[in-house]
C-alpha cells in the first residue's frame, strides 16, 4: 500500500490517510486480511504525528474497514471488499474535488459533466484503442 | 482577570504554562505578558519572525534567563524556584549550534551527558547516533553546523524526557537529514509519551507533526489554538466586490489581494465562517468561495505581511 498525504492540503491529515487506505482497497493494492503498517511505521514514513495515524486507524476500525488483532497489528477486515460502499465514498471524494475546481472557475455542474464526457471520449478515441474497445465490448 | 492567583483549571493538564511572562533586554521588551498553554502530549509549534521572542521563551522555560515579570511552570514546577528539577524533565535543542565541550569526542560527550540523566537510554543513543551518521571519534569542535545539530538532537532525545524544547531544530540540516530528523521525531513520539514545544520560522517543516500553534509577534502571543480550531476559524474568502469597494473596518486578517480585474478580492480572515460571511455580505461583498487552509498559511494570517507597511 502506498500512502500519500499533503500537509498543505486543507483536509485534515487523518482524513487523507483514511482516503488513501480506501483508495488502496478499491484499486486492489490492499486486500482483506492484509496487514497495515504500524502506527509508528506510518507516522515515520509520512512524517506525521503518530496520534494522527492512530485517529485514522480508529475511525477506519469503527467503520469496519480494518481491525486490530491484539499483539499482532492492524489488518484489513475480511469483509472489507472493494465493494460498493468504498467505491461510492471514493467516487464522491473525487467528484467533490472536481466540483470545487469547477466552481472556482465559474463553471456549472452540467457544464462540468458534459466536458468530462467530451474529454473522456477524445482520450478513448486516441492512443489506447484497446481500452475503448474493451468498454464497448462491455456494453454489448 | 487576575490569572496568577487563580490558575484556570486547564493549567493542570498543561506540560507548560506561563503567566504574564515578560522579559526585557536593556529596556526593550522581548517578551510581553505571554500566557502560554502547552497541553500535555501536544506538539506545539511556536511561530514568529526572527526576534519575535521564540528563543527567549524557550530560554526562560529552561531557566537560562530569569523573567522580569510573570512566572512559568513546567509540569507544575516553577522554572525559577526549581530550575534543576525543571531541566531534568526537558530535552533542549538551543538556538545556537554549540554543543559545548569542544575538545571532547562525540562519543565521550554522549557518555558525559548520560551521567546527568538517570533515564538515559544508551542503546537508543547509539541508535540515534547511527541513524544520524555521527562518528563517535570526531571532536565536537570540528563538527559542521549540521553535525553539531544532530549531536544536540541525540542529547535531547536519548533520555526520553517528558518535554522537548526544540529551538529551530532543523536549522543547518540539509533537506535529506531534515526529513530524516522529523521522521525520527515521529518515531520518538510513537514510542515515548512526550510533549513537544518547537519554535520555527519554517512552519512547513513541522506542519504535519504539529497539533497546536502559538503565534508570537513582537513579543506578544497574538494567537494560541489547536490545529482543529485553526482550521475552523481561519479561512480564505474569495469575494466579488463592486468597483472601488472599501474593506469594512474591523475585519482581521492579512491584507486584501485584488485580482487583475479589481472586482475579485481574496482574503484570509479570522472568525467563524458564518459570522465572517455575514459581515462581508453586509459590507456589499459577495462571497464566492470559502476554503480552509493548511496550518502554515493559517498561522501566517496572524502575522503582518512582509515588507513596509
Amino acid at each position: 500500500m502506498l500512502v500519500n498525504v499533503d500537509p498543505r492540503d486543507a483536509r485534515p491529515l487523518y482524513l487523507q490517510i483514511m482516503d488513501e487506505v480506501r483508495r488502496a482497497l478499491v484499486v486492489g493494492t490492499l486486500r482483506p486480511e492484509d496487514p497495515l503498517p504500524s502506527v509508528r511505521e506510518l507516522a515515520s514514513e509520512l512524517v506525521v504525528n503518530p496520534r494522527t495515524v492512530s485517529q485514522a486507524y480508529r475511525e477506519l476500525e469503527r467503520e469496519g474497514v480494518i481491525y486490530v488483532r491484539r499483539g499482532q497489528g492492524t489488518f484489513v477486515a475480511p469483509d472489507a471488499r472493494s465493494g460498493r460502499d468504498e467505491r461510492r465514498a471514493l467516487a464522491r471524494e473525487v467528484a467533490k474535488r472536481a466540483l470545487l475546481d469547477a466552481r472556482r472557475s465559474g463553471l456549472g455542474v452540467e457544464e462540468l459533466v458534459t466536458f468530462i464526457r467530451e474529454v473522456a471520449a477524445e482520450e478513448e478515441g486516441e492512443p489506447s484503442r484497446s481500452a475503448a474497445a474493451a468498454s464497448e465490448g462491455d456494453e454489448e | 482577570m487576575s490569572r496568577p492567583t487563580h490558575p484556570d483549571p486547564d493549567v493542570d493538564a498543561c506540560a507548560v504554562s506561563t503567566h504574564g511572562l515578560t522579559r526585557r533586554y536593556r529596556g526593550v521588551t522581548a517578551l510581553d505578558r505571554v500566557d502560554l498553554r502547552v497541553p500535555e502530549g501536544a506538539v506545539y509549534v511556536l511561530v514568529g519572525a526572527n526576534g519575535a521572542g521564540k528563543s527567549t521563551t524557550l530560554r526562560l522555560l529552561m531557566n537560562l534567563e530569569r523573567p522580569d515579570a510573570g512566572t512559568a511552570e513546567v509540569f507544575g514546577l516553577d522554572t525559577v524556584r526549581d530550575g534543576p528539577g525543571v531541566r531534568a524533565q526537558i530535552g533542549y535543542v538551543p538556538e545556537h549550534h554549540d554543543a559545548g565541550y569542544r575538545w571532547m569526542r562525540c562519543g565521550r560527550l554522549l557518555r558525559h551527558a548520560a551521567a546527568y540523566y538517570p533515564a538515559w537510554d544508551p542503546a537508543y543513543a547509539d541508535h540515534l547516533g547511527r541513524a544520524f551518521g555521527l562518528k563517535p571519534d570526531r571532536r565536537v569542535g570540528t563538527l559542521s553546523k549540521g553535525e553539531a545539530r544532530r549531536l544536540q538532537l541525540v542529547m535531547a532525545l536519548a533520555h526520553r524526557p517528558p518535554l522537548l524544547l526544540l529551538d529551530e531544530p532543523t536549522d543547518g540540516l540539509d533537506p535529506v537529514v531534515r526529513r530524516q530528523t522529523l521522521a525520527l521525531l515521529a518515531e520518538h513520539l510513537a514510542d515515548t509519551p512526550t510533549t513537544v514545544l518547537v519554535s520555527t520560522h519554517q512552519v512547513y517543516e513541522v506542519e504535519s507533526l504539529a497539533d497546536h500553534v502559538g503565534v508570537l509577534r513582537e513579543g506578544r502571543l497574538v494567537a494560541q489554538l489547536s490545529r482543529d480550531e485553526l482550521r475552523r476559524t481561519v479561512r480564505r474568502y474569495r469575494v466579488e466586490v463592486p468597483e472601488g469597494w472599501e474593506a469594512p473596518p474591523g475585519l482581521r486578517g492579512t491584507g486584501a489581494r485584488r485580482s487583475g480585474t479589481g472586482r475579485e478580492v481574496q482574503w484570509t480572515l479570522v472568525g467563524e465562517e458564518r459570522e465572517v460571511t455575514e459581515r462581508l455580505a453586509l459590507a456589499g461583498a459577495r462571497v464566492r468561495e470559502v476554503t480552509p487552509l493548511g496550518l502554515e498559511d493559517a498561522a501566517l494570517a496572524f502575522l503582518p505581511e512582509e515588507g513596509p507597511r
